[in-house]
């Protein structure tokens, strides 16, 4: 029964953030515990900034991250970046060495978003601070710019739905495709505006990096922030967690029949069993992104491509989403497997992902990958066609120059 | 020719890489407004006229939480986007950025490059007998479209000595 006293995880963060004790669907001022911004959208929240007029009155940590178009590829991306460091500079923020690494997966490996946080960022993939135990919310630069005019920010609290999975995965099954499965089930605006906190049993056997994955397309789901509790890490009992009476709607996931999924263009909720897709000739197979360059997609790619070729029409790019992962892939040998196999490995950035740069799709040619979105031109030319998956299946499409699921 | 606003008709889930695509979003905003929309409406920038109307289906402004969607839009002179329900986020940039927004349930009788006009009074989009009833944003929001859009609204909030 809900009491006084119960509330769930989102609203006791925004408590402590707001100074004042809040249910969902009420609008509070509150305090983030962190803020970054990066180098396409944080330019325009600098020139917010100026705008409103007046110093920074924000007293939290700020970071600033150049990953999205880096390293630059033209004068104008070049200029944002020295934007973003000069205003750094003067400010006395934080920066990130450049090359360290995607936002989302960085600043959860080096610690910066610890449980319990209130996170904001001008990227739309902030939500990826759940996996860490933080509600991360994307925000638009206006929003930063104020935040930082104001030193603090309007929100409504959320409401939450919790997602109970459970059920032992399978071979080739990752974060990814429980999140495409939870899309295909509650739509693109499914959880618009909401929480959506995720409570992994240890006997899924996920690991933290398919954490990453399954917090980060939230967003796709419309959720403004994500928790994610997996039993399966050492430290889970620190994340933070709804009361059990409190008020959140719920949803029961069993995975232990689920298939590899894929989402076809043009949209994140477009979800099948990824088998229905086999046979299509892709031109592109990209692996790396803020949710899916991490080590562990990074083993499971080369564990299909050890000893294979890809297959000379199509192209594979892989992005390590940070230095350290980078370095990691190189220490177990995973770089020289993709070399073999005839990939091209490139550095940290956003890149192809958001059709930025280094693996931008040309007119009708079709990609299968990793990342987060399939929108029309999402990562290219408007008849670009893109397919979403996990990264078994996306290194099995590379060696048949067609979408091919491991395993059969 | 009347100056009476047309309406451009879209489906649902337009994403932000239809409103305001990855690839150009590096570049100033008088370059990036050329693409705004451009793979469902050819040459859309320069189509629409100023205080042309948007009429879309659900969850509209999908995606990324790239401010220049809503900021395209309104530069390219569209006065008020109409929708069944938006995405969190393109809501939340479009009310900031001081572009008026609207959701309505009932069917929408107008048809595409069809001439309204829109009553703010009564809340409705009226050609001859044809209306469509919406609801306009409510409280804080409201409050931030007066006065033109966040950066007015914080302005004034710090000038009565915000703390």
């Amino acid at each position: 029964m809900e009491t006084p006293d119960t509330r769930t995880a989102a609203e006791k963060i925004f408590s402590r953030t707001s100074g004042k004790e809040c249910r969902a669907g009420e609008y509070v001022w509150a305090v983030p515990d962190l803020v970054y911004l990066h180098d396409i959208l944080g330019p325009l929240t600098l020139e917010t900034f100026g705008k409103i007029g007046g110093d920074v009155k924000y007293g939290g940590r700020v970071i600033t991250v150049n990953d999205h178009i880096f390293p630059p590829k033209d004068i104008p991306s070049a200029n944002n970046i020295k934007i973003m460091n000069e205003f750094t500079v003067k400010q006395k923020w934080e920066t990130i060495p450049f090359g360290e690494g995607i936002e989302h997966t960085l600043l959860i490996e080096n610690g910066s978003i610890k449980p319990g946080m209130l996170a904001v960022g001008t990227d739309s993939h902030t939500v990826t601070a759940g996996a860490a135990g933080a509600l991360g919310v994307g925000l638009g630069s206006t929003d930063i710019a104020a935040l930082l005019a104001l030193g603090k920010l309007w929100f409504r609290v959320p409401e939450t739905m919790v997602l109970n999975i459970h059920g032992e995965k399978g071979k080739y099954i990752t974060g990814k495709d429980l999140i495409l499965k939870v899309l295909s089930l509650i739509g693109v605006n499914g959880a618009n505006y909401m929480a959506m906190e995720f409570h992994v049993d240890r006997d899924v056997n996920f690991n933290g990096d398919d954490d990453l994955s399954i917090a980060n397309m939230t967003v796709e789901a419309g959720a403004k922030t994500c928790l994610i509790n997996n039993r399966n890490l050492e430290d889970h009992e620190d994340f933070p967690e709804s009361d059990q009476d409190s008020k959140y709607t719920r949803m029961e996931i069993d995975i232990s029949s689920m298939e590899p999924q894929i989402a076809s263009p043009y949209s994140p909720g477009n979800v099948r069993d990824a088998r229905e897709f086999e046979g299509i000739k892709v031109d592109q197979v990209y692996i790396g992104n803020c949710s899916n360059g991490t080590i562990s997609d990074l083993r499971e790619a080369a564990s299909v491509l050890r000893g294979n070729q890809v297959r000379k029409e199509a192209k594979l790019i892989v992005v390590p989403a940070t230095r350290k992962i980078y370095r990691q892939a190189i220490k177990e040998g995973l770089i020289d497997i993709f070399l073999d196999a005839g990939a091209t490995v490139g550095p940290s950035t956003c890149g192809a992902c958001a059709g930025l740069h280094m693996g931008v799709l040309a007119r009708n040619e079709v990609c299968i990958t990793n990342i987060n979105r399939n929108f029309m031109g999402r990562m290219g030319d408007p008849t670009s066609r893109v397919y979403l998956s996990n990264s078994y299946v996306a290194a099995a499409s590379a060696i048949d120059g067609m979408i091919t699921v491991p395993g059969e | 020719m009347n100056n009476l606003p047309r309406v451009f008709i879209l489906g649902d889930n337009i994403d932000t890489d239809n409103i305001a695509p990855g690839g150009s979003l590096h570049l100033p905003v008088e370059e990036q407004r050329k693409h705004c929309l451009e793979s469902i409406v050819k040459d859309f920038y320069s189509v629409a006229r100023e205080g042309d109307i948007i009429i879309a289906g659900e969850n509209f402004g999908t995606g990324s939480s790239r401010e220049q969607a809503p900021i395209l839009l309104k530069m390219i002179g569209i006065s008020e986007v109409f929708a069944r329900s938006f995405s969190r986020l393109f809501f939340r940039n479009a009310i900031n950025v001081g572009l008026y927004l609207g959701k309505y349930s009932g069917e929408c009788p107008f048809s595409n490059l069809e001439d309204v006009e829109i009553d703010m009074k009564a809340l409705e989009i009226v050609n001859g007998t044809d209306r469509l009833k919406f609801e306009a944003p409510s409280d804080i929001l409201m409050e931030i479209l007066r006065s033109g859009g966040m950066v007015n609204y914080a302005r004034d909030m710090l000038d009565k000595g915000f703390k």
